[in-house]
């Protein structure tokens, strides 16, 4: 308690101190409650003084860039130091510099520290193909899904504003919630096996999480199915965007469904999913939670990147060095994916 | 004369408070150890002076953050932690505020654990309890499936075809279940004749090593061993197969002595035991271990700690937390004048020796595995070798290939 009234008393104390400054410094005006005012801002004041108005804006952004630049270039920062570094330590006093050798311990074929072959390259084109062909597959599937869904939930269908609610529901859920459920579908004793044990469509259950004829498949549904409600939303806003005379005028045409989608709704919703295209590329490289979660048979990128860097407790000499290097591998990719929708994006807004 | 009185009490009393230490403890349990420590600490606290702040972690957060805690210089006074040989960087050496002496006498078999590879002397951190690898049974399914269990000095072999019975007469998914990480895998690897080592260089893959590991692929193909267990897992990732066990999927769980608590508490449907370690041609393999309390060097009050985990190891204190959290001590008077485990129930109670008895015969048929533990990178190899023999047993790769890319790997892994 005693604690408690001290702390009181410093905020209490420098509250004072901090308006009998503002009082002291602050420009003349009439009234109490203006002299007031301008107690409380004599920071904005004087900094207009000393730099004049154009460099306010840049100090309301300070903060902003402060934390940005703590919790983003910071880490990206200390990040490709990592890469380019060995030791078990983040400490970068206690890591020796080694340049490329951690690109040579995830690519060369020989493993350059023993001499002996490189499981490390075979790891990481493992986890390479593998979340190349879940990108190929989960993005064009949850678009097209996506896209089918916005436009049947553009028409007037009964309980329109329930069904949106049912599609978009699982966005709002944590990764591993979705993960806990789909687990306790999909595991061996699960409600899937069960049912088609059943329906005498199979004879034994099957690990559907694990086996690896079916892990990659229950990964692109459990993470379609998380995430599909999010895109559905912005197609769904794209589709409203488009303006009705041009239906009714096909309407009045007798222009046919089919012609209508192909001419009229697919081009202008182009730049939008374009857009969502992108973005789901984007977030499909980086999928990690659920699968994580879901403990699937296979290994993504950033799975592959958590594994090495020793954040489970394993660390090992080379292992921080080889995740960032990964890392910077995959934002490489990202980049290339950034620039693809920024070049997409701008040509879509000079048509 | 009362205002001095007065002011020297005043004043005794705030030199003893400014004298007054706290001491942030990191601690993670099994079943009850944490509580119990505090219990314990109670003591030391009123005699002292001094405080110990407790804070109950689970496992993972020892496991996975408190290195980086350590590095980041935000790391507690006290821990207790299970990688005793990948820390001993950061450990505060108690030598120069304890009696090493009766330290060496008491816990010189489990102090090497936490020291450096050569010539390090220091005393570390006081070793709560001894685990021990073993195997947990499903004594009810044996008598429903009207199968005898195999006695004393059986081999894996002869517990796998009785285990094989078990399953099919009840119908069981499976029939054995073990933890996912060659900690438990190493026991039975030592039983058919793993090494583990050449002359303290970790070389994995010898004929004993090669042996298990076809018996083991073997097991999963024809579905004794589960799904669920260590082909659910992917990469290096633990998986405990407590649950498979206390479900009832399986029949047998190998697992270790810090389980007995959270078996006894838990399961109430069925009647279980441990038994005696299966052997093999290389012996009755073991894994032994345990975790320890350590202070760290960054700690602002070196000798508080010390003189505080030099209180826990005490005879007394060290018999009675084996006592209260059913474990084994690894106070090596205690162990030969044994331990009153009247506190615990009679399952605990004969489990215990039967762990104790594992460790004996580990010690003596297979040594390796005392060099395993105390091996300051195992837990490098920990996840290694569930990787590959995982996707030996989901068919990814052959058995060939993953014996030689377990060896290739721990090779890299090991490399400085």
């Amino acid at each position: 308690m005693f604690e408690s009234i001290l702390n009181l008393n410093s905020w209490f104390l420098f509250f004072t101190l901090y308006l009998l400054i503002g009082f002291v410094l602050s420009k003349e005006v009439y009234g109490l409650v203006p002299k007031i005012m301008s107690s409380i801002g004599w920071p904005i004041e004087f900094t207009q003084k000393l730099f004049g108005t154009k460099s306010l804006p840049y100090l309301f952004l300070f903060p902003n860039i402060l934390i940005f630049g703590l919790f983003t270039f910071l880490p990206l920062f200390m990040n490709f130091g990592f890469s380019v570094t060995d030791g078990t330590s983040i400490n970068f006093d206690s890591r020796d510099f080694s340049g490329l050798d951690n690109l040579a311990r995830i690519t060369q074929e020989v493993q350059i520290d023993t001499g002996g072959i490189n499981v490390e390259n075979d790891k990481f084109k493992a986890a390479l193909y593998d979340t190349f062909v879940f990108v190929i597959l989960q993005v064009p599937i949850m678009i097209l899904i996506a896209l089918f869904t916005a436009i049947v939930l553009n028409r007037e269908v009964i309980g329109r504003g329930f069904w949106r609610a049912v599609f978009f529901y699982p966005v709002m859920l944590s990764p591993v919630v979705v993960a806990f459920l789909w687990t306790l579908i999909l595991k061996r004793q699960g409600m899937l096996s069960q049912t088609l044990i059943d329906w005498n469509w199979i004879s034994e259950p099957i690990q559907w999480l694990v086996d690896p004829a079916w892990t990659m498949f229950w990964s692109i549904f459990v993470y379609t199915w998380a995430h599909m409600g999010f895109y559905m939303l912005i197609l769904l806003a794209g589709l409203q965007s488009i303006p009705t005379d041009l239906y009714e005028a096909a309407q009045m045409d007798g222009t046919s469904e089919r012609r209508v989608f192909w001419r009229i709704t697919l081009p202008l919703l182009m730049p939008i999913l374009l857009v969502v295209t992108v973005l789901s590329l984007i977030k499909a490289v980086q999928a990690f939670e659920e699968l994580y979660a879901l403990q699937v048979g296979w290994i993504s990128l950033v799975s592959y990147i958590v594994e090495n860097a020793g954040i489970r407790g394993q660390k090992t000499f080379f292992g921080l060095g080889i995740a960032a290097m990964a890392s910077l591998i995959v934002a490489l990719i990202l980049i290339i994916l950034s620039l693809l929708q920024f070049y997409l994006t701008r040509r879509q807004a000079k048509l | 004369m009362r205002k001095s009185i007065l002011l020297a009490s005043f004043l005794a009393v705030s030199s003893f408070s400014v004298n007054a230490a706290e001491i942030k403890f990191v601690c993670y349990q099994d079943a009850n150890e944490c509580d119990v420590l505090e219990q314990m600490s109670s003591v030391w606290e009123n005699s002292t002076g001094n405080t110990v702040n407790f804070e109950v972690v689970g496992y993972d957060v020892v496991r996975d953050q408190l290195e980086n805690q350590l590095e980041a210089g935000s790391a507690p006074d006290v821990a207790r932690i299970t990688n005793l040989g990948g820390l001993n960087q950061y450990y505060l050496d108690l030598a120069p505020y304890v009696d090493a002496g009766a330290w060496e006498t008491n816990y010189g078999a489990t102090l090497p654990w936490y020291r450096k590879p050569s010539g390090d002397n220091g005393i570390y951190g006081w070793q709560t309890q001894l685990t021990v690898t073993g195997p947990y049974v499903n004594v009810t399914m044996f008598e429903d499936a009207g199968v005898d269990m195999p006695e004393e000095g059986a081999t894996w072999d002869d517990w796998a075809d009785a285990l094989r019975v078990v399953k099919s007469e009840l119908g069981l998914t499976s029939g054995l279940a073990m933890d996912r990480t060659a900690h438990r895998w190493a026991g039975p690897a030592f039983s058919y004749g793993a090494k583990f080592h050449e002359n303290g260089v970790p070389i994995l893959v010898d004929q004993g090593f090669r042996d298990f590991a076809e018996t083991f692929v073997g097991w999963h193909e024809e579905g004794l061993m589960p799904a669920e267990g260590w082909p659910a897992g992917g990469g290096t990732a633990y998986r405990n197969a407590a649950p498979l066990f206390l479900d009832g999927t399986v029949a047998m769980h190998m697992s270790g002595s810090w389980m007995l608590g959270n078996y006894d508490a838990n399961i109430t449907d069925f009647e279980w035991k441990v038994v005696p370690i299966p052997c093999g041609p290389g012996g009755c393999g073991a894994m032994p271990g345990g975790s320890g309390v350590v202070a760290f060097s960054s700690t602002k009050h070196p000798e508080v700690a010390a003189s505080y985990i030099d209180f826990l190891s005490q005879a007394g204190r060290a018999g009675y937390f084996a006592a209260n959290t059913g474990n084994i001590t690894a106070h090596q008077g205690l162990q030969k004048a044994g331990i009153d485990y009247s506190g615990v129930s009679q399952r605990v109670s004969e489990g215990l020796s039967t762990f104790a008895a594992n460790a004996g015969k580990a010690a003596s048929s297979t040594p390796q595995a005392y060099w395993f533990q105390g091996y300051n990178k195992n837990f490098a190899i920990y996840g290694i070798v569930p990787d590959y023999i995982t996707k030996a047993i989901t068919g990814e790769m052959s058995l060939d290939d993953a014996l030689a890319a377990i060896d290739a790997d721990v090779a890299a892994k090991i490399a400085e």
